[in-house]
């Protein structure tokens, strides 16, 4: 059945939201661990956009970033994706390979920010089905380096086929001081969304 | 310039310039009248309307946009014989390993050679394939469809 999202409530909304914070307060605490730093979040934004609007929801159809993909199932159809502007992402492998410099086509430092990627994506939805009880997780990540659009076309097309529009939560964060920041942005399958909205309901009432 | 989004279209007269951004396993698909210099550029991000689930969109497929892209120029003046397509785009991104269609990009391009040949388009020149994205921008004054990636730098088709 498809979720009709012209149907959700201000309280969705914002219960959506702060499972998002939560999910992300738990992936970034897991991110600086491994970097020895601080973080901080912005309150995620929640959208909803059809599916041929949501790259440049996500900042730029050809906007160059380092970006981590993850297949969302289980529970939940979607996708997680992790986009890091190049500075950050050199930064990220600068410390983990105590390097200067680092070549993020590198596939050692390839590999090192899907991993990043990983981390955050499994710990986010970690969070997010213990606390609505459905059975979710990622899938291996992809890293790709290059334009917004071209990163996020081809799981737009996916879902395209199945539903015309995609729950997008975006969240910022930032990490040593403000000289790395990223989005984790979560993109649901509006069939998703019956599941989730009863276990909101469930949780809050 | 013109800035076509994703399962987007727009038609214009020389010396508009018209450019799509990052093109995936999208394609970016550029015609061309040389004599009344009026060009026409589409994003299609899938091969086929046939058993869509949403067919509002006539632009988010190759069979129906192609089709509706050449009637827009029509109507602004081009002559359908004298059309010429280039396109790009098509890329392999990655793939899920539950990925059932593999492959997208190269799907869309296969259609999109198909419809241009039933259509009686000639495709003139094409840079698609590979792992990369693709910026593509068309100048209706001289034809010339210029292709931007991060890795491979300019080319000109």
């Amino acid at each position: 059945m498809i979720y009709d999202v012209s149907k959700l409530t201000e309280f969705h909304y914002s219960a959506l939201k702060e499972i998002s914070n939560i999910g992300i307060g738990n992936a970034v605490t897991s991110l600086a661990m491994m970097l020895g730093s601080e973080v901080k979040i912005m309150t995620p934004d929640l959208k909803v956009a059809k599916i041929e609007e949501v790259t440049e929801a996500s900042g730029g159809a050809d906007k160059l970033v380092s970006g981590v993909l993850m297949e969302l199932s289980g529970g939940v159809n979607g996708y997680m994706v992790m986009l890091l502007p190049l500075e950050s992402a050199k930064l990220i492998c600068n410390i983990m390979t105590k390097q200067q410099n680092s070549n993020i086509n590198d596939p050692m430092n390839e590999s090192l920010i899907s991993e990043v990627g990983h981390i955050l994506g499994s710990a986010y939805m970690t969070a997010f089905s213990d606390l609505l009880k459905v059975d979710a997780f990622a899938s291996a990540p992809f890293h790709i380096y290059d334009m917004i659009g071209a990163i996020m076309d081809n799981i737009l097309i996916q879902m395209s086929q199945e539903v015309e529009h995609a729950i997008i939560l975006n969240t910022l964060f930032t990490l040593k001081g403000n000289d790395m920041h990223g989005k984790l942005l979560t993109l649901f399958d509006p069939t998703s969304l019956e599941l989730i909205l009863e276990q909101v309901n469930a949780l809050f009432h | 310039m013109i800035v076509i989004g994703m399962a987007d279209y727009a038609v214009s007269r020389s010396p508009e310039k018209l450019t799509t951004l990052g093109l995936g396993s999208c394609v970016g698909i550029a015609l061309y009248d040389p004599v009344a210099k009026i060009g026409g550029l589409i994003h299609i991000m899938l091969p086929t309307i046939e058993n869509a689930r949403f067919k509002d969109n006539c632009a988010k497929f190759a069979d129906s946009g192609i089709p509706c892209l050449i009637e827009e120029m029509i109507r602004i003046g081009a002559v359908r014989r004298r059309l010429v397509a280039k396109i790009a785009g098509g890329a392999k991104m990655f793939s899920f390993n539950s990925d059932a269609s593999l492959n997208i990009g190269e799907r869309n391009v296969q259609a999109t050679k198909m419809v241009l040949s039933e259509m009686k388009v000639p495709l003139i020149s094409e840079d698609v394939g590979k792992n990369y994205g693709r910026t593509v921008l068309l100048d209706t004054d001289t034809g010339v469809y210029y292709i931007k990636s991060a890795i491979m730098g300019e080319n000109i088709i």
